[in-house]
């Protein structure tokens, strides 16, 4: 909210600089997004010399002035008795502008033509008191520029005002809390001087009482309605605002002085009698915004016989506005129920300056008073023929508020503070005359405009907020050691980070969502989580797998010039689930390029489905139970991202634990990865989460050195590793440690279809040494396994 | 015993402690041509061998005189042999030392190692200091429901407090992405009877344009401490302990009055600025203090939301935002850079032994 530190002034005796004053103000929770300073409201007013003054030909009470500028002689008609001749005077020339956009132009005044106008403190928007016009320095230069003599003028805060606190979204809002906070007594602005009224009241029926607790209503007749006054227009733009016209500017003006969102209406435009109701199925309005909105049995509406002409504390109707030409207006000054308001507000995405105080919690009594000084101004600005009737005003009967019974011990003991029952009984004074003292007992009543006060802890908080949360002393509570858990979660997700770092992995932080055009690339078949209200189509949906992400990090950073990428992420993937979603921990990763590009080896292996099957065993290292398992079998989300025949999945008696595997030819297409052999995985972080791993136990290991024997052979091409160790077990050698693939290759010196391996394996006792004679039949029986099985020949 | 026994053996003695074997000892130029003369004066075979078995034959008179001299001539060979053999293996090393020349300067061979992601290393910091202090982790789930992530928290629907948190909402169903970490609050009060302190790190959702300093996905840490007669006091010390240990013991903590819906009264936590110690830089916009979490005493009516008695438990909850706090110690000028995911980036968050 714009607040105007000279507007301000005008409730309290401030003499603080803004600079200070909104230094202060976070003390008490505004938060200060900027100061600026403006000068005056008007351009082109220039410092004149009044010649001669001489009575108007064709009018008694004005005057025809020659005021010389520079060499520039200019004739001015002059309503003001004050101007005399040899004045220094602020001249308007043709050209200038004065507050509220207002120009200056060539004019005839009863006939004779004026040359510009001598402008009056008001006129010029410094002031709303002054008469007659503004006599200046007889020492200022002739021609000088006034604005520019004036410099800053005023100083303009952006504050932010949190929603619990609507009251101070206005000058008089603002200065009241400042009032408590310096103790300063609040200028209270003078009583309305109203004639009594001499018309009858349009009436008004609520039907919604509960959505509407207060509307007080008037009726004005005789109106002309022209431009604000240069000092109400000055304040409006000072604080933002848009001077439209005297009605509605003084509207708006009281919006920003009290906070009381009024509302008028040109009564000839309204057909019949006013009532408060809920719309109808069907009803639409176009409103000041000029655009039609659909209302809902939500939207609360001011109706006349016709139709909704209002919605209630959000916008008015366009047709039944008032404008230049309203002879006739009804003046509507309300308090309606924050969440009614705020209800049609979000229904018709529609806000305003009206719904943002009203939603929040408007002042039910404000919306008398600011009615009253309304009617005012209104018979004051808008034509000498106004008249009003008298007011309306229909309240729905409320229960008072029952007063918070408070100590300053309890205050004390929510805060840790030591504020004496003085300090506390003073700062609750400042902020209500709804205050009572019963021997230690306080009883607070919250004003009508505070509806965040209901409770001691709010209390509490008014007071360490009046004397300064500095004031509260810094304790670290003492409290029984009880040592702190950590969840099996945090441990997976925390030791899989180790690891993954340890092998070379960097990790990766991606964004939940995922388009609808990226999920199509990845030819993603199960259905999505929908987000319902996107930022934009790139984040339309939540992602069922961690490794698209991966995916398009792994394109940036070969763009970006990377040969080799090697990427972990942990982090949820989403399923929708019946009517609900599912989210799983998962941690995944991506590897592709050369393996470690050195001097020394400038050839390096290309990193390929091994090394993620390595890792993959890596993080699983110490949890038994899981197998691998051929990639078919219940389809899981991310599925279509790898290649059938070159992944494989974790088999787990609880459930899936995942997936490993080389990225499927499309989707390496649709990421521009073909050239890559990437490979990737993902494992349910949930899941490992129930499992037990195994709790390391020594195991004592052969004081007699083993015996190894290589093995190479030749078997067909479509034999798999897990036929030849299943041969080699088959063999059943109690001594047989360990088998070792140490070469495996087909092509020269190899027949088509065959392959050659070499196997090491490794044998030992724990009670003696081997003998050559036992380890060559052990291998002898081995050798004569796979020749039996898969027809393997002993290469020489 | 005869005489001429006695006289072959000085004989013997005679001739072996000549030059005969002293000289291809000393003259040895290889280990292999040393140990060929070792074996030659001191092997089993060795004329010296021989003589020290014939001393049994001796008299014992004989033995005393004959013997010590025999014992002598021995360890003089030994100790040519060493001699012999150190001076041997020093040239050797030397050679060895002047062949080898390698370029030192060519670049290492270094072991992959990859990096934990910025976000995760400033998470994790702040959480081990809060577990050092007694509170335990807690975690819930990213999608929430209503009751969680508002209601409970003392954020009624048609409320202006919801306007504080862009929501993202999920179709067709009433769940919707947590705009804060105080839901597992809720979550952990629903299963748990006080006292607690807990910790909820993790994820959260704000639907926010997304530029330098917004972020649609950002992380925060979450506290909760409830016991009896915890207060406002013990919610300034317990944060200016944890911002002390995450910036150092010299931080200073500033509260100012806020407003969080689920905390009364509420505060924004400000720390003395980590740039310039609190003299005013840019990056404090020269108020020498930087806003870094929300905090507040539980309100009333979450705690009846949780059926926990609010006259008789009290306590405090705060929050800090994790990527606001590593972008700062990290000087990442731009929030979009820790989801970029760019090695360039991720590479240079080391973690020293330090």
């Amino acid at each position: 909210m714009k607040v105007s530190y000279s507007w301000l002034k005008e409730f309290l005796p401030l003499d603080l600089p803004a600079q200070d004053l909104a230094a202060r103000l976070p003390e008490l929770g505004f938060e200060v997004a900027s100061v600026e300073t403006r000068g005056p409201g008007f351009s082109g007013v220039v410092v004149g010399h009044v010649l001669a003054k001489e009575k108007h030909p064709n009018a008694d009470r004005l005057s025809l002035c020659v005021v010389e500028v520079g060499s520039e002689k200019y004739s001015v008609v002059c309503g003001a008795p004050n101007v005399a001749a040899g004045q220094k005077v602020p001249l308007a020339r043709v050209g200038a502008v004065l507050p509220g956009g207002f120009k200056i132009e060539r004019s005839k005044i009863r006939g004779v033509e004026s040359q510009g106008m001598i402008c009056s403190r008001k006129e010029l928007g410094l002031g709303e008191d002054a008469d007659g016009i503004w006599v200046l320095d007889p020492a200022a230069e002739t021609g000088g520029d006034v604005a520019a003599s004036l410099g800053e003028t005023g100083h303009v805060l952006e504050l932010e005002i949190t929603p619990n606190r609507p009251d101070c979204l206005s000058h008089l809002g603002l200065a009241r809390e400042l009032s408590a906070y310096f103790r300063m007594p609040l200028r209270p602005r003078p009583a309305a001087q109203i004639p009594a009224g001499s018309l009858s009241c349009l009436d008004v029926r609520v039907e919604a009482p509960g959505a509407c607790p207060r509307y007080v209503g008037r009726s004005f007749e005789g109106l002309s309605i022209g431009a604000s006054p240069g000092w109400l227009a000055a304040k409006l733009e000072a604080v933002g605002l848009r001077p439209i016209n005297a009605l509605v500017d003084i509207t708006n003006y009281l919006l920003m002085d009290t906070g009381q969102p009024m509302h008028a209406f040109d009564a000839d435009k309204l057909a019949g009698s006013i009532v408060v109701r809920f719309a109808k199925p069907g009803e639409r309005i176009v409103a000041l915004d000029e655009k039609e909105y659909a209302l809902t049995e939500r939207c609360l509406v001011i109706a006349d016989q016709k139709g909704p002409v209002a919605i209630a504390g959000v916008m008015g109707g366009l047709h039944t506005g008032v404008t230049e030409k309203t002879k006739r207006a009804f003046l509507e000054s309300a308090y309606f129920d924050p969440p009614a308001v705020r209800r049609a507000s979000q229904a018709l995405r529609l806000k305003s300056d009206s719904s943002h105080r009203f939603e929040r919690g408007a002042d039910p009594e404000a919306a008398w008073t600011a009615s009253l000084r309304a009617t005012e101004l209104i018979l004051k600005l808008c034509g000498r023929t106004a008249k009003s009737s008298e007011p309306l005003d229909r309240r729905a009967p409320a229960a008072a508020p029952a007063p918070i019974a408070v100590t300053s011990r309890r205050i004390n003991d929510i805060l840790g503070s030591a504020f004496d029952s003085g300090a506390v009984e003073s700062a609750l004074q400042s902020i209500s005359a709804g205050f009572k003292k019963e021997g230690e007992t306080l009883r607070f009543t919250a004003p009508s405009y505070r509806h965040d006060l209901a409770t001691v802890w709010d209390l509490a908080e008014e007071v360490a907020r009046l004397a300064g949360y500095d004031r509260i002393p810094y304790r670290v509570p003492a409290a029984v050691l009880r040592p702190s858990r950590s969840l099996p979660s945090q441990t997976i997700a925390g030791r899989a980070r180790e690891r993954l770092t340890a092998l070379g992995f960097c990790e990766a932080c991606n964004y939940d969502f995922i388009s609808d055009r990226t999920a199509a690339r990845a030819r993603l078949r199960t259905p999505l989580l929908r987000v319902k209200n996107p930022l934009s189509e790139e984040y339309a949906n939540l992602r069922p797998t961690l490794l698209v992400g991966l995916l398009g990090n792994a394109r940036l950073n070969l763009n970006n010039g990377a040969e080799s990428v090697r990427l972990f992420e942990l982090g949820k993937s989403y399923v929708p689930a019946g009517a609900g979603a599912t989210e799983t921990a998962q941690v995944a990763g991506l590897l592709l390029g050369p393996m470690a590009r050195h001097w020394t080896s400038p050839r390096g292996r290309r990193l390929g489905f091994y090394d993620a099957k390595g890792v993959v065993e890596e993080l699983l290292a110490g949890i038994p139970g899981w197998e691998w398992a051929p990639f078919s079998g219940s389809p899981a989300a991310a599925d279509p991202l790898f290649h059938p025949r070159a992944s494989l999945r974790l088999r787990h008696a609880k459930g899936p634990l995942g997936s490993v595997g080389l990225l499927h030819p499309a989707a390496a297409r649709a990421w521009d990865l073909e050239r890559e052999e990437a490979a990737l995985f993902e494992l349910d972080c949930d899941l490992l989460a129930q499992l037990e791993g195994t709790r390391t136990r020594f195991v004592a290991f052969s004081v007699f050195p083993g015996s190894s024997r290589d093995l190479s052979f030749l078997v067909a091409a479509s034999i798999r590793y897990s036929d030849v160790l299943a041969a080699v077990g088959a063999a059943g050698c109690a001594e047989l440690r360990r088998t070792e693939l140490v070469d495996k290759f087909t092509g020269q010196g190899v027949p088509t279809g065959r392959q050659s391996l070499t196997l090491r394996l490794h044998f030992g006792r724990a009670d003696r040494t081997l003998k050559d004679a036992e380890v060559a039949a052990a291998t002898e029986r081995i050798l004569a396994e796979l020749k039996s099985r898969h027809g393997a020949a002993l290469r020489s | 015993m005869s005489p001429v026994k006695r006289a072959d053996l000085e004989a013997v003695y005679a001739r072996l402690s000549g030059p005969l074997f002293r000289g291809p000892i000393a003259s040895a130029r290889t280990v292999e041509e040393l140990e060929a003369a070792r074996v030659e004066a001191l092997g089993r075979k060795s004329g010296l061998t021989e003589l020290l078995k014939g001393l049994k034959d001796l008299s014992l008179d004989e033995k005393r005189e004959f013997a010590p001299k025999v014992q002598a001539l021995k360890a003089e060979f030994e100790a040519l042999v060493e001699k012999r053999r150190a001076e041997l293996e020093a040239a050797a090393d030397e050679a060895s030392l002047q062949s080898l020349d390698l370029d030192l300067s060519l670049p290492a061979l270094a072991p992959a190692r990859g990096r934990r992601h910025p976000l995760a290393q400033t998470l994790d910091e702040m959480a081990a200091i809060f577990g050092l202090m007694g509170y335990s982790w807690a975690e819930g789930p990213l999608v929430e429901d209503e009751r969680h992530n508002f209601e409970a928290l003392n954020i009624p629907e048609h409320h202006a407090a919801r306007d504080l948190q862009d929501t993202f909402y999920l179709q067709d169903m009433p769940l919707l992405l947590r705009t804060h970490t105080s839901p597992v609050q809720i979550r952990t009060m629903e299963s748990v009877r006080p006292p607690l302190r807990v910790i909820c790190p993790g994820r959260v959702f704000r639907h926010e344009a997304v530029d330098a300093t917004h972020s649609a996905v950002f992380h925060q840490v979450e506290g909760l401490a409830v016991d009896k007669g915890i207060t406002f006091a013990d919610l300034k010390g317990t944060l200016q302990t944890f911002l002390q240990r995450l910036f150092g013991p010299k931080t200073k903590t500033r509260f100012l009055p806020s407003y969080y819906p689920f905390t009364e009264p509420s505060a924004d936590v400000y720390a003395s600025c980590i740039f310039c110690s609190g003299s005013g830089c840019p990056i404090c916009k020269r108020t020498g203090w930087i806003e870094i979490m929300g905090a507040g005493m539980v309100h009333p009516n979450v705690f009846k939301a949780v059926d926990y008695d609010p006259e008789v438990w009290s306590g405090f909850a705060f929050g800090i935002g994790v990527d606001r706090v590593a972008m700062l110690r990290l000087g990442v000028p731009d929030l979009r850079l820790f989801y970029e995911n760019d090695l360039r980036f991720l590479k240079q968050f080391d973690e020293s032994l330090l």
